[in-house]
């Protein structure tokens, strides 16, 4: 939906940020790259291949029996391997992605990428050696509509029909599985195009055509002239279609964004999450990517990787207002909650959308910038003096320097120490921007504070101890509170399933009624507190604090979030409480509380490569 | 073997007058007509294509072959084509299954060569029983030793495919994942046995060459192997001083039975009563950035007394409930006239840095106080 713009500073950046950062132990570019781009098809003159990317250099055309197979540990012999440009001499290249494709002749590609029909509507897989070819194979015509036209002596019918045709894309054979998904997906999606141009226009057809003149016309060039040629190299001014598939082929090595125009009218979209989400040297796997979108709760925030304004500009002009409308009113401040409101869409739409920008590289989930944020410096940072983003940094803000301030946030800090109150308040506007910037680079993790029930053990019955730390989670049974998973890409969801307020429990805090001991709130306490063990209620009761009612009340009724999953912030978008009175809660019964701060696991992904 | 079951082997020949068909395979009938004819071209193949693995996926199904040619004049169209292969499920992974079908290519391929066991009808029969206990065997046990005639055997293994390890470096500390009697010390190498008694858990790379006597980059090497058979895991160095904090994997204590049992188990003073979960997991959680261990256990005392302090941060780094946080040292002013910073980069932390100047914490921590164009960021 993008255009490819080469102003987005943020890919230069993640990209030269991966050259620089050490231990890198093999070139993930290869593993996420496709080698080739094949284009063949089936028809009445038999199987053929149209078109390859990259092609054949002219020495290489007859040296396929003599490329060596070479162990990545044999020493360096000959002179003839690849400069790493990473300098790791630890390395070596086996044998070049040219040359592993190179090694197949036009023909025999042609006879093991064209399938037979009923190979045809289904992901197509075929492992050579070191050589992995994935596509989607897709049958033009019924086979059986080729005889009638065989015998149909009119003269339309000499020129030959297609059958099927199938984009294949070449990967090394130890690509990701989700990487292969992904490739077969982009094929899927060029021969959906192309079959309906087909079907409008014969557009295949006569791209098909074109293509195999230029190739008879070098064939013969050569045997007249005797030198040899890429017939491909003469096809790519000619053909449109070779033009996108080499433009296909480009932006999957380097961008993983991949943006064509099929025949100038059909527009295929497609982006590699490989290499978009990188932190370091490591790709963020898309199932990943997805269940943690799925986690993403109304509380949460959509922080944009780019301006506002350079967003928008890659934004094609039909696209959907609603999108432009949440761009424009998106903030990092402002929960998505929030959001929803302000831009007038329902919180269904907001959650589609987000999911979407993040996909495709564009946002990340935070939680909204307040005062109370606590932010620490990411394991995963690069705090490089030489870093392109320490560079980025001093252009950003001048007079300031990364390092300094990431120093800042070695200790954790809240947003409100940071901003140092005896500073100007033009500073203040500065420093909020400077914590921004460093979110959308995954230089700042946030910390939340998560609490977990755990009475101290009776000392009279040894024996039982092992009763005694059954865990409440064994007992209360396993709750998620997040999203419904009803949140999927593309496909419409209930919003029946999204809810403004928060989910019904069965201990929901809404039937109780406020203040008084009375026999009914007492009865309600009681109910929650019987999921406990006698000893841990016995515990609990002799706590100073729950002679208050209310207290206990409080306590009881908050009693399934303290299993350590659900952190303080979480609670009170919840419960509707304050900050304050969580905390002076935790303190009343901190004899039997045990608190901890760390990352929120939905959405530190965003934040640091799954381990 | 859980992860490779082979559902079929199959023998594919090029008949001289029937074309590509399927000789043998067991069990009889599995693959059908239908899928041998959509995927013969990928098992009995052109000869630019011969000797190469090749899986193909069709049906649901995944075939793994190796075409083999044997031309010589004797054969009836001057060459013999063959393919013993296996067949999966689609959803198999088969990585560990591709050597296996070229070394049975291989054999049969030299069977062929020296007595004809091919394409002598009578020697070929013998090729079902053979597929079938290949079958068997490979499945049940992930083995197979087959003798074939007086002098060839088949001997078969699959092996597991591991992911690379991480480079070991010299300030990395080694710890064995499991009791280290567990592990057979004669079935490893020489270098490997020579460190094994020096891995401790908490000597590191460096200490363990010195005490060892064995050259640094051996040791590392050694350590790695360890490492990719996961043997051993790596944890960083353990002093008082160190600084450690939790993550979100530090709930798993309360949430998983087996991962509280064994942390108890393994984090309790020798000849104590085995310690309570809320004290270790309260210690656990009192590791905060800028907390040492020391300051962890004159703070929590009384939940220390039955715990052994090093082999909690162990413990806890081993199974990923807390990390630790390292200093880093920046040089992030200078003169223009004095040599850019090699060391205070940012990208090498007091661990290396000591390691490599032999300078202990204490000594870089003074030097590096007291210059003002020094700041430490910790991750």
């Amino acid at each position: 939906m993008y255009i490819h713009s080469s102003s987005f500073d943020l890919q230069g950046e993640r990209k030269s940020m991966y050259k620089q950062s050490e231990n890198s132990f093999f070139k993930c570019g290869e593993k996420t790259s496709p080698i080739s781009v094949i284009l063949v098809t089936s028809g009445s003159r038999g199987n053929k291949l149209l078109f390859r990317y990259p092609f054949q250099r002219v020495a290489d055309c007859t040296s396929s029996l003599t490329t060596k197979q070479r162990s990545p540990y044999a020493l360096n012999t000959t002179g003839d391997v690849l400069e790493d440009p990473d300098g790791d001499s630890r390395e070596q290249t086996p044998l070049t992605d040219e040359q592993l494709v190179a090694g197949f002749s036009d023909i025999i590609l042609a006879t093991i990428l064209a399938t037979k029909s009923d190979m045809c509507g289904k992901k197509f897989e075929l492992k050579i050696d070191n050589v992995r070819f994935v596509g989607h194979p897709t049958l033009l015509q019924h086979p059986h509509t080729i005889q009638v036209s065989k015998t149909d002596p009119s003269p339309k019918r000499e020129m030959p029909t297609m059958i099927l045709f199938s984009v294949v894309f070449a990967l090394r054979a130890n690509a990701d599985p989700s990487v292969i998904s992904c490739m077969h997906n982009l094929s899927r999606r060029i021969a959906i195009a192309l079959q309906h141009e087909e079907r409008r226009c014969q557009y295949l057809t006569r791209e098909a055509k074109l293509m195999l003149a230029v190739q008879d016309e070098v064939t013969n060039m050569t045997e007249t002239d005797g030198s040899p040629q890429s017939p491909f190299r003469q096809i790519l001014p000619k053909c449109k279609l070779a033009r996108d598939l080499k433009e296909a082929y480009d932006s999957l090595c380097t961008t993983g964004v991949v943006r064509l125009h099929i025949n100038n009218w059909l527009e295929v979209s497609f982006c590699l999450p490989h290499k978009i989400h990188r932190v370091g040297s490591n790709h963020v796997p898309p199932e990943a990517l997805e269940r943690s979108l799925k986690a993403i709760r109304p509380y949460h925030a959509l922080l944009l990787l780019d301006s506002e304004k350079a967003l928008l500009a890659q934004l094609p002009l039909d696209c959907s207002p609603a999108l432009v409308r949440l761009i424009k009113t998106c903030s990092a401040v402002k929960n998505l909650q929030q959001l929803a409101q302000d831009a007038d869409l329902n919180l269904l739409q907001i959650f589609q959308i987000a999911a979407h920008l993040v996909y495709w590289g564009k946002a990340i989930i935070v939680y909204p910038l307040c005062e109370n944020n606590v932010y620490m410096l990411s394991p995963h940072a690069n705090i490089s003096l030489y870093s392109p983003l320490a560079e980025g940094f001093g252009q950003q803000f001048p007079g300031h320097d990364l390092p300094s301030m990431l120093a800042k946030f070695s200790l954790p800090l809240s947003l409100s120490e940071f901003r140092n109150p005896l500073d100007a308040s033009v500073q203040e506007a500065q420093l909020i921007q400077m914590v921004v910037w460093m979110l959308q680079r995954r230089l700042l993790i946030q910390l939340h504070t998560y609490v977990c029930l755990l009475v101290p053990p009776s000392e009279e019955e040894p024996g039982l101890l092992r009763d005694e730390e059954l865990p409440l989670v064994a007992r209360v049974g396993g709750r998620s509170l997040s999203t419904p998973s009803a949140l999927s890409f593309g496909s419409p969801t209930s919003s029946d399933d999204m809810t403004l307020t928060s989910p019904s429990m069965d201990n929901s805090s809404a039937e109780l009624l406020p203040g008084g001991d009375s026999p009914l709130n007492r009865r309600m306490t009681e109910t929650l507190l019987a999921s406990l063990t006698e000893h841990e209620r016995q515990v609990i009761l002799n706590i100073p604090a729950a002679q208050s009612p209310e207290d206990l009340r409080m306590f009881a009724r908050l009693l399934h979030y303290f299993r350590g999953h659900h952190h303080l912030e979480e609670i009170m978008y919840n419960e509707n409480m304050r900050r304050s009175q969580l905390k002076t809660l935790f303190d009343k019964f901190r004899s039997v509380l045990v608190v901890t701060n760390h990352e929120d696991p939905v959405i530190s992904l965003f934040q640091s490569p799954l381990e | 073997m859980g992860m490779s079951r082979i559902e079929c082997i199959f023998f594919s020949e090029f008949h001289p007058t029937l074309g590509p068909k399927i000789t043998y395979q067991v069990p009889e009938e599995y693959i059908s007509r239908e899928l041998f004819d959509t995927v013969q071209v990928y098992i009995i193949t052109k000869p630019e294509l011969q000797n190469k693995l090749i899986t193909v996926t069709a049906m649901e199904k995944k075939l793994i072959g190796c075409p083999v040619c044997i031309e010589h004049k004797k054969y009836s169209r001057n060459a013999l084509l063959f393919n013993l292969g296996l067949v999966c499920d689609a959803r198999t992974k088969t990585c560990a299954l591709e050597p296996i079908v070229k070394k049975l290519s291989g054999y049969l391929t030299t069977l062929e060569l020296e007595s004809g066991f091919i394409s002598n009808e009578e020697s070929k029969q013998k090729l079902l029983p053979i597929m079938s206990t290949l079958l068997e065997e490979l499945n049940a046990t992930g083995a197979c030793t087959l003798p074939i005639d007086e002098s060839n055997t088949i001997n078969l293994k699959l092996i597991e495919q591991r992911r690379d390890p991480l480079i070991v470096q010299e300030y990395d500390v080694p710890v064995f994942t499991q009791c280290k009697d567990h592990f057979i010390k004669s079935q490893w190498d020489l270098t490997t046995q020579q460190i094994l008694a020096y891995v401790d858990g908490f000597r590191h790379i460096q200490k363990i060459s010195a005490e060892a006597d064995v050259e640094l980059n051996l040791v590392r090497i050694a350590v790695q192997n360890l490492l990719y058979y996961g043997v051993v895991t790596l944890v960083s160095i353990f002093q008082y001083s160190n600084v450690y904090c939790t993550t979100p994997k530090v709930q798993s204590l309360i949430d998983d039975r087996s991962v509280q049992a064994e942390c108890l188990s393994y984090v309790t003073k020798q000849g104590q009563k085995r310690a309570c979960l809320r004290d270790v997991f309260q210690l656990y959680c009192g590791l905060t950035p800028g907390t040492t261990v020391r300051d962890l256990c004159s703070r929590y005392s009384q939940q220390v007394q039955r715990v052994d302090e090093r082999r909690l941060i162990q413990y806890g780094l081993m199974k990923g409930l807390i990390r630790r946080l390292q200093k880093y040292p920046v040089k992030v002013t200078r003169d223009e006239r004095s040599r850019p910073p090699r060391l205070y980069t940012g990208c090498h932390s007091y661990d290396e840095i000591c390691c490599k100047t032999g300078m202990s914490y204490k000594e870089l921590d003074e030097r590096l106080e007291n210059d003002p164009n020094i700041i430490v960021c910790w991750k």
